[in-house]
């Protein structure tokens, strides 16, 4: 009984290593590799904010920004040779874990609608701030001069080798929150996004998860900005602004809001949507192919919400459920 | 007077801290407005271990407020709140609780995305230790946790009855069972004094026949009960003691027999 049980909830875990670790030896190319590595630091994004709006119901927005102070910190320290790259990711999740410690703690005593606007607001003077302040950051033109991560005298070059960091970030993140939300505390966090009365009345600390998991999602969001820094070796303010934004919310929309894996199901399907409206369409609307992928997430968007309300990882289950009820059925009730 | 007040207040806590033997609630000059309106109104009065009390009054008398503000949902205005001797006024509702103060809710306030044996399971969260590393982790603190609290929400689930539908969906439940989890979730904590607001409202005659013998066994087991309820018969039959608020002030207090032939209390439900 208990053996089961620890390799059931293992199973999802071992087949996407195994899928990752198959994928680069069945199809060898460059092309898909690059597009999987975005999939795995997309995804670190939008798991991260899936669970911050999903299962917690905290609405906020700025976490563009912990992914571009991530990269932005951990380049930028790369680039002036300040430290080791290995060092400057942990640089930099340091300094965002604080920073968003020192602005979570006040930003979200906020519900609803108004901690949305407060950490828009965020992510806007982030923008400018990136934007201006061009001796650190380089402005508009962007952070150029990044050197590859090297990690103890192994230097990452290819895209395999970024490709497996990153799925080995995204893969750990989704363990961890995984077992998070099936924890004590996990179940504590969404309590409370059901009744905050009653979560508290039961002894749950509100404000005091709501900042540590808004400290974790942060330090996730930096780790995957800093792989996705030295990946593109290169950054500019606008890879963090409003359109990211809009992607991961589209991401975490279509995967499954409340569930944990929808955010990665959300940012495959998205990335590779857009990849594939840009090798079809792109021919046939060589100038306009950024609204031609707009109106295409806005019609699936709208799709999605009628007919999958709970995101394609709730449309999965919906229908694994469905057809063991009918096996089940068919079995008969002496089964 | 201000001043005379205060005094009042240091007599009153002297007493309440010399007493050898804690009372599990003491309330002493009790009040909050909402605005212009005084919900509650120097409320002041004692529970004693192990017995069941009751609070009554018509509809906005201010008992639900109560709750909310001995649990600290809300700060009171003035008075004290002693649980235990141990003074907790103005405490966050989460101290409150991990104190040993439980409750249940008028209209459930159940978690709906949580199944069952999960809703148990959050109201047992005071009963583990592990924060997010250990359970993100999973490693030792957090597994143990995670096997004592299944247990023990379990026995919560066995004593009201309900462990057949613990992975069920709270949706899946008629009102009578969702009464059952919120108490089942309330004795997650292992309370001391567990206040119950209006737990028979709605509940068909069987359902609060197994109420109230739920509720003996709880008293058996060193509970002390506040009951708000509107059900008179249920009240009058189960309590030791009752409390009557009408507009935020306490105009009765005694047993059952007393309470009804009390003139202000007929006056109040009745009018003129």
């Amino acid at each position: 009984m208990k053996n089961s049980e620890i390799d059931r909830t293992h199973i999802p875990f071992i087949i996407m290593i195994a899928v990752i670790i198959l994928l680069p030896i069945i199809i060898p190319s460059a092309y898909i590799i690059s597009v999987m590595v975005f999939v795995a630091v997309y995804g670190v994004l939008a798991l991260g904010m899936g669970i911050l709006i999903g299962h917690a119901g905290l609405f906020s927005l700025a976490h563009p920004v912990w992914f571009g102070l991530g990269a932005y910190i951990s380049g930028i320290l790369a680039a002036r040779g300040w430290v080791s790259p290995g060092i400057g990711i942990i640089v930099s999740a340091f300094f965002v874990a604080l920073i968003s410690y020192i602005i979570g703690a006040p930003i979200l005593r906020l519900r609803g609608y108004y901690l949305a606007c407060a950490t828009f607001a965020l992510l806007l003077i982030a923008q400018i701030a990136g934007g201006q302040l061009t001796n650190i950051t380089g402005g508009h033109e962007g952070l150029l001069g990044i050197p590859p991560l090297s990690l103890g005298g192994f230097v990452f070059q290819t895209d395999l080798h970024y490709y497996f960091l990153s799925w080995a970030l995204c893969i750990g993140c989704f363990w961890f929150c995984s077992n998070l939300i099936h924890s004590r505390v996990g179940r504590a966090i969404r309590s409370f996004h059901d009744s905050e009365i009653a979560s508290k009345s039961m002894g749950v600390n509100i404000p005091k998860y709501k900042l540590q998991l808004f400290i974790l999602t942060s330090v996730m969001a930096s780790l995957a900005g800093s792989i996705f820094c030295f990946y593109l070796c290169f950054t500019v303010p606008s890879f963090f602004g409003f359109h990211l934004l809009v992607e991961l919310l589209m991401m975490i929309v279509i995967g499954g809001i409340g569930s944990i894996q929808g955010p990665l199901i959300g940012s495959f399907v998205i990335l590779w949507l857009r990849e594939l409206i840009h090798i079809y369409f792109g021919k046939i609307f060589p100038v306009m192919t950024g609204e031609v992928d707009s109106i295409f997430f806005g019609i699936l968007i709208i799709i999605v919400l009628i007919f999958m309300p709970r995101g394609l990882a709730g449309w999965v289950e919906q229908s694994f459920n469905l057809g063991r009820r009918t096996y089940a059925y068919f079995k008969g009730p002496g089964a | 007077m201000h001043t005379s007040k205060v005094l009042v207040h240091n007599r009153d806590r002297s007493e309440i801290e010399s007493e050898e033997n804690y009372l599990p609630l003491n309330v002493l000059r009790l009040s909050k407005r909402f605005g212009g309106i005084h919900a509650l109104n120097e409320v002041t009065f004692n529970i004693e271990e192990k017995s069941i009390i009751s609070l009554i009054g018509p509809n906005g008398a201010g008992k639900t407020t109560f709750i909310n503000v001995v649990t600290g949902t809300y700060p009171p205005e003035a008075g004290m709140i002693y649980f235990q001797g141990q003074n907790i006024t103005g405490l966050p509702a989460h101290k409150i609780a991990s104190l040993g103060i439980g409750r249940t809710f008028q209209l459930q306030e159940l978690f709906l995305s949580l199944t069952v044996l999960e809703n148990a399971m959050v109201g047992c969260h005071t009963r583990g230790r592990a924060g997010m590393f250990a359970a993100g982790l999973r490693i030792h603190p957090a597994k143990a946790d995670e096997k004592r609290l299944r247990e023990e929400a379990m026995e919560n689930l066995k004593m009201i009855g309900l462990e057949q539908r613990a992975s069920d969906s709270i949706s899946s439940l008629p009102l009578g069972e969702r009464k059952l989890v919120g108490m089942a979730r309330a004795l997650g904590m292992r309370p001391k004094l567990l206040m119950l607001d209006e737990p028979v409202a709605g509940l068909a005659a069987h359902e609060i026949e197994n109420l109230v013998r739920l509720i003996h066994s709880l008293i058996d087991r060193g509970l002390t009960l506040f009951i708000v309820e509107h059900n008179m018969p249920f009240v009058m039959s189960i309590s030791e003691r009752v409390i009557v608020l009408d507009e935020g002030f306490k105009i009765a207090e005694g047993p059952p027999d007393d309470v009804r032939a009390n003139e202000k209390v007929i006056k109040a439900y009745l009018g003129e």
